[in-house]
């Protein structure tokens, strides 16, 4: 009789990503730097090819077959990524550069012409720079004050003291769902019920959990959500915006130019209808259709299968991680199913700074991350001048972990003969 | 792992002067201060130097910092080299270090435990943690004012 083990995920997909076939370094890639961009799948280098070989055109401009076409793909690819999210209605997705471009189109369009002085902007010391600076801008500009929630002795978010902050002074907390540096999982629809009831409005920085969790934008009842392309298997070039459509249809535009208008006089214009009243200007069609198949890619595993298959490996990075006594895990530790925190871990490694040991682990054909992640304010508040980090995704492997934790044993043992 | 690779890199001297940097501190007096800066990763580096009175040259050299084994025994090493020499010989010395990074150039005799940092060049990524220091000291022979205002220098356009 023989006996066959089922397949993991990873087995499974493995084979749609061609660049994770390759020796780094003389050494099988192992590549554990997730969190800053995902690897892409053949479907979405297929889209990209195919448009640009059958179909390139600019999109609702042109009467003629391939302008209508690519109109289509780009437009069809808006409605797959609202279903993804669960927005109520495709108009609700506006296409960016990027989640920062997304979170600067709320803090431009609607900060800059709804806050007063001594309005307060709640965020969290865990924020990503690009959901800090972006209202440290509009804040000097309006005058309005930013506050900060911080975190728990186990390093999550302070849901208590976050309770504390918000008054009716409060008229926007903008927080991350899922911390790059912490791996955290923050409660985001408990912190937007309770923004809510003081009518402020919630912005979710999402781009580290849409790759990863199912995400229902109506679920959370969030105002505004923001996701970056590139680290869901999209190409780089292209994030989105959900907002509600009551409150895209009442901003102003962020950016003038084409696309976005009705009727163009010299002195005045009419501008168009949402979504493309915040797309000026040619957009990234190519860019946009890729995320469309990267959202169909993932859609297809589905994200359930997706989260419970990096909860296991997330319990089992921090198994063999508690076994080496010089590493330090930031954040909350992982629970039995690995599930309670994002497949991610951000570490010190006793007396070997993070740059040397993600040069070391680099000649072991192992990528991580080292630095501090975007996040500098959490790395003060936690007092690490940086950190390493590796970070999964449903196609990395318990066998991939084991190179990693290996490598990481003999880059210790390299240093740690100097500091013994 | 190519330890071989990695031994170029990280030369006991190096992870020695890592460990037990020699020349940490501030020199008394200052009379050149430079912050040097590498925003793509946080690592940190205070330089002062201590001039003759006639100003030309460099009787002390030390420095403050964060950062990796790389960045810090460069910066140790560089303090060490710096002493008793004229300020046009420091501001040659960063040339040479700079050309050493891109495999071109070595330093003589006198100066060869500046050498040990060659083994930096066959890593393009890390270069600009070994020059951060270089990049301090140019920057602090240059200014004129000893005073602390001279904000930092960023190492962020470092082409590797």
């Amino acid at each position: 009789m023989t006996i066959t083990k089922e397949r993991t995920l990873a087995e499974i997909v493995r084979k749609d990503f061609p660049i994770l076939h390759q020796e780094v370094n003389g050494k099988p890639l192992v590549y554990l730097d997730n969190a800053a961009t995902s690897q892409k799948p053949l479907a979405v280098l297929d889209a990209l090819r195919n448009y640009y070989e059958q179909y390139n055109s600019n999109v609702h401009r042109g009467v003629h077959t391939l302008s209508g076409k690519a109109t289509d793909a780009y437009e069809g690819a808006r409605v797959k990524i609202a279903k993804f999210v669960n927005a109520n209605l495709p108009e609700e997705i506006i296409y960016s550069r990027n989640a920062s471009e997304a979170i600067n189109l709320v803090a431009y369009a609607w900060g800059l012409t709804h806050l007063q002085p001594g309005d307060e902007i709640i965020l969290s010391v865990m924020e990503h720079h690009s959901n800090l600076v972006p209202w440290q801008l509009v804040a000097k500009t309006t005058g309005a004050v930013l506050k900060f929630v911080e975190l728990t002795p186990s390093e999550e978010f302070d849901l208590e003291q976050y309770k504390t902050l918000v008054s009716n002074k409060t008229k926007l907390v903008s927080v991350v769902h899922v911390s790059n540096t912490l791996g955290c999982i923050n409660p985001v629809e408990e912190i937007t019920e309770i923004a809510h009831k003081y009518g402020a409005k919630v912005l979710i920085d999402a781009c580290q959990s849409t790759p990863h969790l199912p995400i229902d934008v109506q679920k959370i009842n969030c105002d505004w959500l923001v996701a970056s392309g590139h680290k869901m298997c999209g190409p780089t070039g292209i994030g989105f915006l959900y907002g509600k459509e009551k409150l895209l249809r009442a901003m102003p535009p962020f950016m003038g130019g084409g696309e976005m208008i009705a009727d163009v006089f010299l002195e005045n214009s009419t501008y168009a209808d949402i979504p493309h009243k915040f797309e000026a200007g040619t957009p990234a069609i190519a860019e946009a259709i890729g995320l469309g198949a990267a959202v169909d890619y993932l859609s297809n595993i589905g994200m359930d299968k997706i989260h419970a298959y990096e909860a296991e490996l997330t319990a089992y990075l921090f198994e063999q991680l508690r076994q080496i006594p010089e590493i330090r895990v930031y954040g909350p530790q992982a629970d039995s199913t690995g599930g309670n925190r994002a497949a991610l871990a951000s570490f010190t490694a006793g007396n070997v700074h993070p740059h040397d040991l993600s040069t070391i682990l680099d000649q072991a054909g192992v990528a991580i991350r080292a630095g501090h992640h975007c996040t500098q304010p959490l790395h003060r508040y936690i007092k690490a001048q940086s950190t390493a980090r590796a970070s999964l995704y449903f196609y990395n492997t318990k066998e991939e972990i084991d190179v990693f934790i290996a490598a990481l044993r003999e880059a210790i043992e390299f240093f740690g003969g100097i500091f013994g | 792992m190519t330890l071989g690779n990695l031994r170029d890199l990280y030369q006991q001297v190096i992870l020695e002067r890592y460990k037990t940097p020699r020349h940490k501190g501030k020199t008394n007096p200052v009379h050149r201060y430079q912050k040097g800066h590498n925003p793509s990763c946080g690592d940190t580096i205070e330089l002062t130097l201590q001039l003759s009175d006639a100003g030309d040259k460099i009787l002390d050299a030390k420095f403050e910092g964060e950062g990796c084994a790389i960045s810090m025994a460069s910066a140790d090493l560089m303090a060490e080299a710096l002493k008793g020499k004229t300020v046009k010989e420091a501001l040659e010395m960063v040339e040479r270090f700079q050309q050493m990074m891109k495999g071109e150039a070595e330093f003589p005799k006198e100066l060869r435990k500046l050498n040990v940092m060659q083994g930096v060049a066959q890593f393009p990524v890390r270069i600009k943690c070994a020059n951060l220091t270089w990049h301090a000291l140019k920057a602090a022979l240059q200014s004129s004012a000893d005073a602390e205002s001279n904000g930092f220098i960023s190492n962020e356009k470092e082409e590797a």
